[in-house]
């Protein structure tokens, strides 16, 4: 029996070695070619420093919308059930299926200037598309599934008891809300939010789509890199990509801890 | 405080769960909510806690009309099967909870607190998590967490279900003196009828969201007031369509009674079974040790059935 | 219960909808009424377009190529991870997770250099069927690995003990036992890792080279009909491809749950 699985072992660990560790390896490499100090004043460009900026403004925005719609959408399905939750929920899962370009799509199609919504938002001084505003809501577009996906099962499997108990012993809703719900799924929703701000930093192809591209003025990090790279400016590109990669390989390990404290909090004997 | 319930009716969906439920729980008593699966005993303690509406009917706590007070203002402890612990707690936060929404003073809140874990037992435990303890201490817990508020009315959920034999039996008559010590009303529900009489003052036997019967456990099992109940509280041998127990029933020489066949004897120590059959129906009668020592009834044996006098047999209730 | 409470709880369900309307219902109404703005015949045309036609063909293919090697490659990790114990492990681990959190862009330019005509190993695979394969299996083997790993962790060994007693071999005990257990899993993975395949732009738009015809993704020609103003036609597409994905995800959901639930 060693000898299969030793051999199995190999070869996973050749493939994905090959399919995710080379590419890893090769993109520190490239951005780290002319060592640190390049690397640091690359950083500083203006260009990539507006980038970097206005990726944060967005994430500021939409990651705690999103958290707040996820974990309230999340209450309302598993604590009070109906026919209209069950449509909310197939709703909510609707972005994962999606194509970035169809998302950068549909959102032109409402809220350009010659969309459903564009005409009547220019006329109050509102403009999404081309603007921060169309940024965030294709951020939240993407982004939306990821906190109720970690939290409906949680809150299903713990049930409402507890909350039930805390009611009879005097507590009112938003004590409850605070001290027991909230506390009962803190590992999970920190896992919706960590996969949710890897999502808004990285989103590419939708936001390409609703910002117009704008060099310091609609660039985010993403689209500054893949801009850097059209215009054959691939050190620089490649400054930026290792920037997203650290901030996602931080993003995984907090993941990796909360799942991890996911288990150990929870595990419960019968 | 006593409990008055009027007519409580629960429709869930189109189900009728409870019919038209009415009862006088006394002060101080301690009262076996006893019934089948799906009888509606749960729901109607979830009821009486205020953790679910009710359809048509009103309760009354000492006098005073509860049915649209929220849970949380009727001052009543409630355990559930599950013990509902709070895990991402410790077990002194979990029993100061109540405490605390009631913003006890700090000092006031660790001396009560420290008190009801040294009477269930529990101080050596008050920085564990729930996780860490047993069943039958998360049992403890939760109800020293029900008693911190000083509830006017207990209500137990099936609260010894979920443990093995020996602890079940210990935890049951440490809650029974303990209720009769602090002489809190308290309502169990239970599936178990040899528990609800072991320790419960009276008996309410549900079927189906009706009340059955209420009494003393001692009454209702010698003058049970219909079939269901007689069946339910204990084992039952049929003769000519005649439901007795086991043990009111004689077994005799051959042409006493209705004949019979001796298919197995079985010796439980002090109780004795001797199985028969009599066309074709298999059925069983309680002898004392002494008596089937004087009897002595062997497999195969024929032999003759009637109903000792008084016996107790199911009497309709005017 | 007391009326404020009522009031919050309504104006809170009221925000929810709202909030999903502006940002996913109302878009997505918008798509299909501009895909059929000029009746069915326009629809119908503007989807079989030659370009429409080779770029759906080409995705289709790559994505189904690397769903399959990603499934049987998802289920060894899964496998690996699950019921090996080597120093190391903790890493294999983590390291799945990065496509899933890596933005697309990085990928899909870490490839095009590493593979492409700037490549250290002198292989150039850009503008290729296999370029586009690599990128898409890159991206979607999380997927596959993280449906299987749970249920393989909760699976527990009786059943397989009890072959084992019964004279099986190891191969026939997987064979019959642990595979069949672990299917609805293995399809339910597979159909999520197909679907983002199909719509995946950002890994897949540098290595690919999108000449029309030729190498170009579907959402590659959506992205062009868009930019050119050619809503319609954009919006056709787009709703073609939305209708292939949900086929997809229904297929294997329906085949996962109908395995399922034979062995319940």
């Amino acid at each position: 029996m060693k000898r299969p699985r030793l051999a199995l072992r190999v070869v996973v660990l050749a493939y994905v070695g090959a399919l995710i560790g080379v590419p890893l390896v090769f993109l520190f490499q490239q951005a780290l070619l002319h060592g640190f100090g390049p690397f640091w004043s690359a950083l500083h460009d203006p260009t990539m420093d507006h980038a970097i900026l206005l990726t944060a403004k967005v994430a500021v925005v939409a990651v705690p919308l999103n958290v707040i719609f996820g974990v309230g959408a999340s209450l309302w399905i598993v604590r009070h059930p109906s026919k209209l939750t069950r449509i909310l929920d197939t709703v909510i899962d609707v972005p994962l299926a999606i194509s970035p370009i169809i998302v950068g799509l549909v959102l032109e199609l409402v809220y350009a200037q010659s969309g459903w919504f564009g005409a009547a938002l220019a006329k109050i001084g509102l403009q999404v598309m081309f603007s921060y505003p169309g940024i965030v809501m294709a951020s939240i577009f993407v982004s939306l599934p990821l906190v109720s996906r970690q939290v409906i099962p949680l809150l299903r499997e713990v049930g409402n008891h507890q909350e039930q108990t805390a009611s009879t012993l005097g507590a009112g809703p938003v004590r409850i809300f605070f001290t027991i719900t909230m506390r009962s799924i803190t590992w999970a929703t920190a896992y919706g939010v960590s996969l949710t701000l890897a999502r808004v930093i990285g989103e590419y192809g939708a936001v390409l789509i609703v910002s117009g591209n704008i060099a310091l003025v609609t660039q985010t990090l993403t689209l500054d890199i893949g801009s850097n790279f059209d215009n054959f400016n691939n050190y620089q590109g490649f400054v930026g990509a290792l920037l997203l990669a650290l901030a996602s390989i931080v993003l995984l390990l907090i993941l990796g801890i909360a799942r991890h404290r996911e288990r150990t909090r929870n595990e419960y004997l019968a | 405080m006593s409990i008055s319930l009027n007519g409580v009716t629960k429709y869930f969906g189109g189900d009728l769960v409870l019919d038209r439920v009415t009862d006088e729980v006394p002060q101080g008593s301690l009262t076996a909510l006893l019934g089948p699966s799906g009888s509606g005993k749960s729901t109607l303690l979830r009821i009486i806690a205020g953790l679910e509406p009710l359809n048509e009917g009103y309760i009354e706590l000492d006098g005073r009309d509860v049915t649209n007070v929220p849970a949380r203002d009727r001052n009543i402890g409630f355990c559930f099967q599950d013990y509902a612990p709070f895990r991402q707690m410790t077990v002194f936060d979990n029993v100061a909870y109540g405490l605390r929404v009631q913003r006890v003073p700090k000092a006031q809140l660790k001396a009560e607190v420290e008190d009801l874990l040294d009477l269930v037992r529990l101080e050596a435990f008050a920085d564990r998590y729930p996780r860490q303890l047993s069943g039958g201490q998360r049992q403890r817990m939760a109800l020293a967490r029900a008693l911190a508020i000083k509830p006017s009315v207990l209500l137990l959920d099936e609260p010894f279900a979920a443990l093995d034999a020996q602890v079940r039996a210990e935890l049951r008559g440490w809650v029974r003196t303990l209720q009769r010590t602090l002489g809190i009303t308290t309502i169990l529900v239970t599936h178990d009828q040899s528990e609800a009489m072991e320790i419960a003052d009276r008996l309410v036997v549900l079927n189906e969201g009706r009340i059955e019967q209420v009494g003393t456990p001692d009454s209702m099992y010698d003058k049970p007031a219909n079939d269901f109940v007689q069946a339910f509280l204990g084992p039952i041998t049929t003769l000519n369509g005649v439901a007795y127990r086991p043990h009111d029933i004689e077994l005799c020489v051959p042409g006493l009674g209705t004949d019979a066949t001796v298919t197995d004897v079985i010796r439980l120590g002090f109780e004795v079974r001797v199985v028969v059959e009599n066309n074709g129906i298999s059925s069983w009668v309680q002898l004392t040790h002494d008596e089937a020592q004087r009897l002595n009834p062997v497999v195969g044996e024929h032999v003759s059935l009637r109903a000792r006098t008084g016996a107790s047999v199911a009497t309709p209730q005017p | 219960m007391r009326a404020s409470a009522l009031i919050t709880r309504g104006t809170a369900k009221g925000l929810a909808i709202t909030y999903l309307s502006l940002i996913i219902l109302i878009p997505l109404a918008a798509l299909v009424t501009n895909a059929f703005d000029k009746g069915l015949g326009s629809f119908w045309a503007a989807v079989t377009q030659q370009e429409s036609i080779d770029a759906l063909r080409l995705t289709l293919l790559c994505a189904a190529i690397a769903s399959v090697v990603n499934a049987v490659a998802g289920f060894a990790t899964a496998w690996v991870l699950v019921r090996d114990r080597f120093p190391g492990q903790a890493i294999l681990n983590a390291i799945i997770d990065l496509p899933f959190a890596l933005p697309t862009v990085v990928a899909g330019v870490t490839f095009y250099t590493l593979y492409g005509p700037l490549s250290p190993f002198h292989v150039n695979i850009t503008g290729t069927w296999i370029g586009i394969t690599v990128a898409i299996m890159f991206v979607t083997l999380p997927f596959t690995v993280r449906s299987v790993q749970p249920v393989l962790e909760s699976l527990n060994f009786s059943a397989e003990a009890a072959a084992a007693t019964l004279g099986a071999s190891p191969v026939r005990v997987f064979r019959t036992i642990t595979l069949p257990a672990l299917m609805p899993a293995i399809l339910t993975g597979t159909g999520l890792a197909f679907a983002r395949a199909i719509g995946e732009y950002g890994s897949v738009v540098f290595i690919s080279n999108n000449l029309p015809y030729r190498s170009e993704v579907a959402s590659s020609y959506i992205y062009s009909l868009t930019t050119s103003d050619q809503t319609n036609s954009a919006a056709a597409v787009a709703v073609a491809l939305l209708i292939i994905a949900l086929l997809l995800l229904i297929f294997f959901n329906v085949t996962a749950q109908r395995l399922a639930r034979r062995r319940a």
